[in-house]
């Protein structure tokens, strides 16, 4: 205690110069502090000393009245509203001058405008929905970006929900618009979609005043409810799709997990919405029927309406139809209650209350436009009631209305009195032709009968060029025929009348066909494949098989027709394209007695030049089938072949003479390949002998026609290909043959290369090769035959040629000179090969006349110039001694021979 | 031993070839068979169906043992057969008729136990499944068809199910000419020749086209390579072509699309075609008559056998049991062994026989190994098997009662021993009762 009182007395004095007391006087004005910042700011203003826009944005895109993307999206959001439209208009003049600008501030651009889609102003949203449509959607389709699309969707539904009625039913348009352009959108979006439907559509007596309105509104809804899936009925999918190059099929496939949308949202959705389309089209009906006229805006949206009911109940069809095949092959059907079928419970009553309505008619007034009008409304409604009349249980009344109604229209007894009604009625019967045969069958009897009649009679009715036709075709091929899928016959062919009717549209195919000709390929194919289809399901020995038989007579005027004066007119067959062809020609497999006349008019086809050479192989493919299960007479099919191999005209000219003959020299080729082709049938056909005989004959009649030599060739190759050694020809046809054969050797020496020491064309020996080698296989098989041939060959070269010339073809022609060189150049092509050389030998009082004759020639001085001498001079020399190597003249012979010299 | 079998339309004979050394076997006298007609029926003896002039409305059919050149069993069926196909056992035999039926017998009853009308014409080929689950018939009209053989058999599923069949192709405008599976049962893929000039590929699991592969022939026979990358398709222009199944073919060459070679020899044409088991050696009938053997590997030909001066429509590569041959040794000097010839069963039956379709005329063949001794393992018949079957019954009713009684006895035992535990335990418990109450009386005192 002692210790601390001298501590504090000595700190006292030190308070005082730590902080020293600053006295202030008040009202005195402080100095600043040492660290204070300067906060004053000095400015002169900015003088631009040009305030012109056009100079200063010179490198930038703007509009027609001078603003920049960045100004015009600023001035979107600007408080009045002309100013707004006009940079909207501002916004689509810059990106039509500058697309470059869009791609670039795609993601600025939409994110301004969506703003606008709820904007009050009436005027600009339509240049809003107008710019978006003309301008940005068209440019941007190539990349979507989901964002985009989500980036819209917010303000969309915003605007769906808006308390301004313009401007919920303008947010519709706008989605319409999105859907439009980017379909995928509408399922992500479906299910809320639906919902603002739903509920703008429970309102509807607020909105039917406006019926332009509600009009766009149902647009939109139809749009997105056809992209529903549903049960598309095609013609026939089979034969239209071509399957998939895969290079390797057993390869591991990368498995693409498919878009898949879940529907069960959508379903359930759609079921609450139904009811209320019923309904608000059931709120029309009333102002129908007190009104003279129906106004164009409620026409459109009851139609609009309709065609939403009939696009949910195929939805839902699909749904059903989707569980029942999808378990169909595994699970039989009788546990159908524990599916879960869409829309089961609710549907039918609604519809059923709807469909009373049917028909809508108006009696009194009968002006010509509204009649068309009911009449679309009563189509649609038909077309509803034929998708649900497989789940609902319809009364006996109704449906004696709907079937009338639909007899009446394929009679024609409704039609359109507008001019454009024609095309209407036609689009409308499309719709409805593929419900035809399934009503048919579970109609009863009467009305069966009263239906067919109709639909015959329209298809009759119907011009060939119509694009009804194909809904017709595909609608008698599921009454014809056993269905794909089930595999059971629609109709009983055993009832007298049914069959009536089934031989009616039979009889009809061929003639259509004819009637087309080659103008509509896609139609022509489509018959023809219903006919293939005919021959091959048609049962055996049943009326619709010899129907099918019967067809052949008509069928004829499809490939050719002979007409009196003997000129031939080429069918359509000749210009339809390839396919077309090749199932034409499959159809001959299935007749069961192919007509010989049907043949003559193929051959007809067969020998023009326009047929490309592979329909041509394929036809004698399917010849030679048909032969093989019975279906073609022997005698008919050899005549067949040797007439083709007859009269085929190979393009005359030189194969190796120049290179633009490329075309003849394959023409040429082409011929050999029939031959070769021909052949090869003949010997599959079984007894050689017997068909030697029938080909034999055949071909002796055609031989004294004098074909060409190329065909003459082929001929003889058929005989040498099915003959034996020794021959089996007859006395008589040998004669006839050496006829031929002589001058048919002498036309082919001039194939024969100059000299056969030298190397020449290999191309030019081959030739003779072909022309000759069947003449040897005949010489080596029939000495006879040979005899004949040297006799007459050298009666020729003594006989004056010009008697000769007259009985011969003009072109070939040869003076007696070139006579006798081509006589000795084939003898001594003869003399070369082994075989013959043998035969030869046997025959040398043929050969000693031949060199008698030609002595005599020699020294026959007048009608022979030096040159001529000369050359038989040279060939006899030739001859002479070949004649001596085949050691067959004795010493005495040789001297007689010398003597003449 | 493998040996190479074939057959010809006209009347030559079925030869058979030792495939390895080429040795020729007995030949197998008047046979005319038809395409697809020859099957070797679970190895035991040879069936062919016959070619009959089209005036006859029966067919024939007719059965030659291993053993025996002469034919043996003559059956007659209602029309003629074509295509003749037997599974593997040789349990059963499926043919298909002109009229587009298909038979299904029994071999070792004859029996037929089932037609059914199966294409709107005549039956080209048939072929079963490696599983012998599917069968699949081509026609006359193009039209392929997919049988499950449960189905066939089932009728009350046939007439609840849509149609008959599993699938239906019906591709190709004309005739079936030849077809072939792959491996892997319901999941193989099938090639399909046809006059109309392609081949098919089709896949059996998903009962689409896969491939449609164009030639410049008709094709007359397929055989389909064992790893399944190519396949080869016999032409009526004498060339065999090889197309390509798993290789990527990118650009086409002179032959068309997928197609990638030839085997070649300037024949006739080729009718039929026939792998051997090991793979690598592929067998071809021609038109000629005659019967090549190709190595596949190497592209050469190995062997030549010549069967007739006709043409050659069937071939098969079959094994043939040893016995067999061991008898025809026999055979030629002794009569004592002829009395051991296996027997063959009875001709096939000509219609279904719905009357006697009781539950006792029912019989179950058992197939026998070729290695057993075939010659007195007569079949077990159904009467055997459902004696059998009750017999097991009783046995196991007995025995039932047995077992009851047993563990009745067991039970009782058991009350018992609980019963002496019960009184031991009472005991016990008396007994330390007792004693600790002693214990207390002696502490207290």
């Amino acid at each position: 205690m002692a210790r601390s009182k001298p501590s504090s007395s000595k700190k006292q004095p030190k308070r005082g110069v730590d902080f020293k007391k600053i006295k202030r006087k008040i009202g005195r004005k402080l100095p600043p502090p040492k660290n204070a910042t300067n906060t004053e700011i000095k400015s002169k203003a900015i003088i631009l000393p040009e305030q012109s826009v056009a100079s200063e944005r010179a490198g930038l895109a703007v509009s027609k009245k001078g603003l920049t993307l960045k100004e015009l999206l600023q001035q979107t959001s600007h408080h009045n509203a002309k100013v707004r439209r006009d940079a909207l208009t501002g916004i689509r003049d810059l990106v039509l001058k500058y697309p470059a600008e869009l791609t670039l501030h795609k993601l600025a651009i939409i994110e301004k405008l969506r703003e606008r889609i709820s904007d009050e102003d009436k005027v600009v949203r339509e240049t809003l929905y107008q710019l978006l449509k003309l301008v940005i959607f068209p440019a941007l389709k190539k990349d979507v970006p989901g964002s985009l699309i989500s980036l819209m969707m917010a303000y969309i539904f915003n605007g769906m929900t808006h308390l301004a009625t313009d401007i919920r039913l303008m947010a519709f348009k706008f989605f319409d618009l999105v859907v439009q352009h980017y379909p995928s959108s509408f399922f992500m979006y479906a299910e809320k979609v639906l919902q603002n439907y739903e509920d703008i559509l429970r309102k509807n007596h607020i909105y039917l005043q406006d019926r332009s309105k509600l009009k766009n509104a149902l647009v939109g809804l139809v749009r997105c409810l056809s992209l529903l899936p549903c049960n598309r009925r095609t013609v026939d999918p089979s034969y239209g799709k071509n399957t998939e190059t895969q290079g390797s099929l057993h390869a591991y496939e990368l498995e693409v997990p498919k878009e898949h949308t879940d529907f069960s949202s959508i379903i359930k959705r759609l079921e609450d919405i139904l009811p209320i389309l019923v309904n608000c089209f059931q709120d029309f009906i009333p102002l129908v029927h007190p009104m003279s006229s129906l106004d164009a805006q409620s026409f459109d949206c009851m139609l609009y309406l309709l065609r939403s009911i009939d696009l949910s109940v195929k939805f839902f069809l699909y749904g059903i139809d989707k569980h029942q095949t999808d378990f169909g092959v595994t699970k039989p059907t009788y546990n159908e209650k524990d599916m879960p079928v869409w829309g089961e419970i609710a549907t039918p009553v609604f519809l059923r209350k709807f469909l009373e309505v049917f028909p809508l008619n108006q009696l009194h007034n009968t002006s010509g436009k509204d009649e068309d009008k009911f009449f679309i409304l009563n189509i649609e409604i038909t077309e509803i009631f034929l998708h649900s009349n497989e789940w609902i249980f319809t009364s006996a009344i109704l449906m004696e209305r709907f079937l009338e109604f639909i007899e009446n229209l394929l009679s024609g007894k409704i039609r359109f009195n507008s001019r454009s009604g024609k095309a209407l009625q036609e689009k409308h019967l499309t719709s409805l032709l593929p419900f035809i045969p399934r009503l048919v069958s579970l109609v009863a009897n009467t009305w069966k009968s009263r239906l067919l009649q109709a639909f015959t009679m329209a298809f009759k009715d119907c011009k060939p060029e119509s694009t009804l036709n194909l809904a017709f075709l595909s609608a008698i091929e599921e009454m014809l025929l056993p269905s794909k899928r089930q595999g059971i016959l629609l109709l009983d062919a055993s009832e007298p009348e049914i069959l009536d009717h089934q031989i009616t549209w039979i009889r009809e195919l061929p003639v259509l066909l004819v009637r087309l000709g080659d103008t509509l390929s896609s139609l022509s194919k489509v018959i023809l494949h219903l006919l293939l289809r005919l021959g091959q399901y048609a049962p055996m020995n049943s009326s619709l098989a010899w129907e099918y038989d019967i067809m052949q007579h008509t069928l004829g005027e499809f490939y050719s027709m002979c007409l009196d004066d003997g000129s031939i007119l080429y069918g359509p067959f000749m210009k339809l394209p390839k396919d077309c062809q090749e199932l034409s020609v499959c159809c001959l497999y299935y007749f069961s007695s192919l007509d010989s006349l049907l043949l003559r008019s193929l051959v007809y086809c067969c020998l023009c030049d326009n047929l490309e050479p592979s329909v041509l192989f394929r036809i004698i493919d399917v010849l030679h089938s048909a032969y093989k299960i019975g279906h073609l007479q022997l005698v008919d099919l050899i005549s067949f072949f040797v007439t083709l191999v007859a009269r085929w005209k190979v393009l005359p000219g030189r194969l190796y003479t120049h290179v633009e003959n490329a075309k003849k020299i394959s023409n040429r080729e082409t011929f050999k390949a029939i031959t070769g082709a021909v052949c090869s049938c003949l010997r599959q056909m079984g007894d050689d002998a017997l068909i030697f005989q029938i080909v034999q004959r055949v071909i002796l009649d055609e031989i004294p026609l004098n074909p060409p030599i190329d065909n003459l060739c082929g001929m003889l190759r058929l005989l040498v290909i099915l003959d034996s050694r020794p021959t089996k020809l007859s006395e008589q046809s040998i004669i006839i043959l050496s006829n031929s054969i002589s001058e048919y050797l002498i036309d082919a020496a001039s194939y024969i290369p100059e000299n056969g020491d030298e190397v020449t064309d290999s191309n030019q020996i081959s030739i003779c090769q072909y022309y000759l080698v069947p003449c040897f296989f005949l010489f080596d098989r029939s000495d006879k035959l040979l005899n004949l041939v040297l006799d007459l060959m050298g009666s020729s070269i003594g006989e004056d040629n010009s008697s000769l010339a007259c009985n011969h073809d003009t072109q070939h022609t040869l003076d007696l000179s070139s006579r006798i060189v081509a006589v000795v150049s084939i003898l001594l092509y003869m003399h070369q090969d082994i075989k013959i050389r043998r035969r030869l030998s046997s025959c040398k009082g043929e050969i000693t006349r031949i060199l008698q004759k030609m002595r005599l020639q020699s020294s026959n001085e007048m009608g022979n110039t030096l040159e001529e001498r000369h050359k038989i001079q040279f060939s006899f020399d030739r001859l002479k001694i070949a004649a001596g190597q085949l050691n067959c003249w004795d010493a005495d012979e040789l001297k007689i021979i010398s003597l003449f010299e | 031993m493998e040996v190479v079998i074939a057959s010809s339309p006209v009347d030559a004979g079925i030869g058979c070839w030792d495939l390895h050394s080429g040795a020729e076997q007995l030949r197998y006298r008047s046979c005319t068979s038809t395409p697809h007609g020859l099957a070797c029926v679970g190895q035991r003896f040879l069936a062919s169906s016959q070619l009959r002039d089209s005036s006859s409305s029966s067919g024939s059919i007719l059965y030659w043992s291993w053993s025996k050149p002469q034919v043996e069993v003559k059956s007659f069926p209602a029309e003629p057969i074509h295509p003749l196909v037997s599974n593997s056992d040789g349990m059963y035999i499926i043919g298909g008729g002109s009229s587009g039926a298909i038979y299904f017998w029994e071999v070792a009853s004859g029996r037929l136990l089932k037609r059914w009308h199966a294409h709107y014409r005549a039956v080209t080929c048939l072929f079963l499944s490696d599983d012998e689950s599917l069968l699949v018939s081509g026609a006359e009209d193009g039209c392929i068809r997919v049988w499950s053989l449960f189905m066939v058999f089932d009728d009350i599923g046939m007439e609840m199910a849509k149609n008959p069949y599993e699938y239906s192709f019906s591709e190709h405008t004309l005739r079936v000419t030849d077809m072939v599976s792959g491996y892997g049962g319901c999941n193989a893929i099938i090639v399909s020749a046809s006059e109309d000039r392609t081949c098919k590929v089709w896949s059996l699991s998903r009962g689409k086209l896969l491939r449609s592969i164009d030639f410049p022939s008709i094709i007359e026979a397929v055989a389909l390579d064992p790893g399944e990358h190519v396949f080869y398709a016999g032409a009526r222009d004498g060339k065999i072509y090889i197309a390509s199944i798993n290789a990527e073919t990118t650009s086409s060459n002179s032959y068309g699309k997928h197609i990638i070679g030839t085997l070649s020899d300037n024949s006739k044409g080729v009718t039929c075609l026939a792998f051997s088991k090991d793979g690598i050696l592929l067998v071809s009938g021609s038109e000629d008559g005659t019967i090549r053997v190709w190595d596949a590997k190497t592209h050469n030909i190995v062997r030549i056998y010549r069967l007739a001066k006709g043409p050659v429509n069937n071939v098969l590569v079959v094994r043939r049991p040893l016995y067999s041959n061991r008898q025809t040794s026999e055979n030629s000097h002794s009569s004592f062994s002829r009395r051991h010839a296996p027997l063959l069963p009875p001709p096939l039956g000509k219609y279904v026989n719905s009357t006697d379709e009781n539950v006792d005329s029912g019989a179950v063949s058992v197939p026998q190994t070729p290695s057993s001794d075939i010659m007195d393992a007569p079949y077990l018949s159904y009467h055997v098997l459902t004696k059998q079957i009750s017999e097991l019954q009783q046995q196991s009713s007995a025995a039932t009662g047995m077992e009851v009684d047993r563990l009745n006895l067991d039970c009782k035992r058991s009350v018992e021993i609980v019963q002496k535990w019960k009184e031991m335990f009472a005991y016990l418990h008396k007994f330390c009762v007792d004693e600790l109450l002693g214990n207390d009386q002696t502490q207290t005192q």
